[in-house]
């Protein structure tokens, strides 16, 4: 070998090094996570007015396909032991994505403790379940399939399933860079479509848009849900209001906090220890998650038991105030005496709640079953 | 001379070093330092940590479950000049090892200025969706600690329950919620020892809330038989109040 190709093949070398030394620091590297995708189609999602960003985790981009995945798995029915029940069995669009009875009732019969949860707005949400119990919407999504009481398929056969079928066999192989399906990937694509259930055009959203007017007593009912609670004369701030924007504040239009409150439903917790079963603090025995206003209207019954069927019983256990406990929450600070609001001003609190209703996103094409 | 492909390839391989060149990180300021400030609670002279029952200055026993505040911004004072660290945090005790680091040019501080609240600037009148979520401002961020854009937000919350007697069930509620741009405070605290920032090297001082002062100062006194109850959303007299007790409700320490 000359001195010339020696030369040569140095440089050779050393380029390939600095140029595979420099693509390490460009920050947009095609395929850098464990499901990377080349083949599917980046799906952006539209942030509405006047709301948060929505955190989209990075090993789980959305993409068209993998939204598109989600929707046919949300809605698949051979993901329950016996073929019966998807997850839009329990979360039926009409009612905001929740079941309009207290409990969901399982494949087998059998029934939960707890009222299913409404699916709006969900992205924004920072934790899942009534009692907090997953961090991450695919985490939560993981539960159902195979729990008892539920869909009850252990995930082995699920995904056994789902690989017999030369159709999602192909979908996952767009949505995911190959044909593997793990439940993993089910639950992402999944959690994909439950990401895009964004509802922003109730007719609160086209009001504060600037495109229509609230009605007086809409209106009214607004002030109320806006103001503090309690007489003026005895309470300091108090304003005979609601006190409803506390928890279900309008911070991001997302009509909850996500935090865990003891809204002063029981006084004694043996029935349901709330957070505090996650948590194991005593101090959170009978919190529970607060659940977005939008669409309340549609997604009765209310609380995590499903105990009130309308928003007049809902409005006056907070009107007459609940009942004291060692972790009621601060904000249910009138249980001795509740809110006092006229029946006028209850429905009017109650009129400005139906503003809230969305029929666009319960009736929207994209979200319906597929199959 | 070297062949014509050898000088091609050199000549790359300057065009490539220099292109990457640009995504290389920016190279470390030398002359700056951190200071770590760790914030801990205490109840007079013992260290607190929520959930506990303790006793307040009328013998009424009390439990804290919720201590979250906003500290914005911080600053330190080198040579009579305030030199500005951390702009906005929301300190939550719930929360372990809670702390406010601020970069600073390497010095010798003897104090630091912080506000207990928002400044107005920030507090009204700015949607908290224009923030990242991870920002102590944002939707998620602030959760809880927001009321409305016309009001701002909650600068402390100082929740729990207490009872008239002790012995019994702790059934009636505190609730402090102290907010609006009058009820934005500053608190000085000159530091016992000089705080000396080195660069490129961490110093840790302590910030230590007596919580019992919240209810309890040399000037006034908070009976909670009376007012245990402020969510000061238009600004009452006992938001400011607690406020103003809070002032001097500090300790900072030079470890």
């Amino acid at each position: 070998m000359t001195k010339g190709m020696r030369t040569r093949i140095g440089l050779y070398t050393l380029a390939l090094f600095v140029l595979t030394g420099c693509e390490r620091c460009q920050g947009d590297l095609p395929c850098d996570t464990p499901d990377c995708a080349p083949a599917a189609t980046p799906y952006t999602l539209e942030i509405p007015p006047f709301f948060p960003p929505m955190d989209i985790p990075e090993d789980n981009p959305l993409t068209v396909e993998g939204i598109e995945l989600g929707r046919m798995l949300f809605w698949e029915k051979e993901l329950s032991a016996d073929g019966s029940m998807s997850c839009g069995s329990c979360h039926l669009p009409s009612a905001g994505f929740s079941d309009p009875n207290p409990y969901s009732t399982g494949i087998t019969g059998a029934q939960g403790f707890r009222n299913a949860m409404a699916i709006i707005n969900i992205g924004w949400s920072p934790s899942f379940f009534w009692d907090g119990r997953a961090l991450t919407l695919e985490e939560q999504i993981l539960e159902p399939v195979s729990h008892p009481d539920e869909m009850a398929l252990p995930w082995s056969e699920a995904v056994e399933r789902l690989q017999n079928s030369e159709d999602y066999a192909a979908r996952f192989a767009v949505a995911f860079g190959d044909e593997t399906i793990t439940p993993e990937r089910t639950t992402k694509a999944i959690a994909q479509f439950v990401r895009t259930l964004v509802s922003a055009d109730s007719k609160f959203d086209r009001w504060r848009r600037g495109e229509t007017f609230l009605t007086d007593a809409e209106f009214a009912g607004y002030e109320i849900f806006l103001r503090e609670g309690g007489d003026p004369e005895t309470t300091p701030g108090g304003e005979f209001g609601g006190d409803c924007f506390h928890c279900h504040g309008e911070a991001g239009l997302q009509f909850s906090d996500y935090l865990f409150r003891n809204n002063g439903l029981d006084s004694t917790f043996a029935a349901d220890a709330g957070h505090a079963g996650v948590t194991g603090n005593p101090l959170d025995s009978g919190k529970f998650k607060t659940p977005t206003l939008r669409n309340i209207a549609l997604s009765g019954p209310y609380m995590h038991d499903g105990r009130f069927q309308t928003l007049e019983e809902v409005v006056e256990h907070y009107n007459s105030g609940g009942v004291p406990s060692t972790t009621v929450d601060p904000f249910m600070k009138y249980t001795t005496g509740g809110l006092q609001l006229s029946a006028v001003q209850q429905a009017q609190l109650i009129a400005f709640l139906h503003t809230l209703t969305d029929t666009s996103f319960t009736s929207n094409p994209a979200f319906q079953d597929p199959h | 001379m070297q062949s014509p492909s050898s000088l091609f390839v050199f000549g790359l391989l300057v065009l490539v070093l220099t292109g990457c060149d640009r995504c290389n990180p920016e190279p470390p300021e030398t002359l700056l330092g951190t200071a770590r400030m760790n914030l801990e609670l205490a109840w007079g002279d013992e260290p607190y940590a929520l959930e506990q029952v303790v006793t307040d200055h009328n013998g009424y026993p009390v439990r804290l479950d919720n201590l979250q505040l906003y500290l914005a911004p911080v600053a330190f004072r080198i040579d009579g000049e305030w030199f500005e660290g951390a702009d906005v945090s929301l300190i939550d005790f719930s929360v372990h090892a809670q702390h406010i680091e601020s970069t600073l040019n390497a010095g010798t501080y003897d104090a630091v200025r912080f506000g207990m609240g928002l400044p107005p600037e920030i507090n009204t009148d700015i949607d908290p969706a224009s923030y990242p979520n991870s920002h102590p401002l944002s939707v998620i961020g602030s959760a809880g600690m927001f009321w409305t854009w016309a009001s701002g937000y909650i600068f402390v919350k100082y929740e729990g329950k207490f009872a008239l007697e002790s012995g019994t069930q702790l059934l009636d509620p505190v609730s402090y919620h102290c907010g609006t741009d009058a009820s934005y405070r500053t608190v000085t605290l000159e530091f016992p020892e000089p705080l000396v920032i080195a660069s490129e090297t961490t110093s840790t001082l302590t910030l230590t809330l007596d919580a019992a002062k919240a209810l309890n100062g040399t000037d006034d006194a908070i009976d909670l038989a009376v007012d245990p109850v402020t969510h000061n959303a238009q600004g009452d007299s006992l938001g400011g109040r607690m406020m103003d007790l809070l002032v001097d409700a500090w300790q900072i320490n030079v470890q």
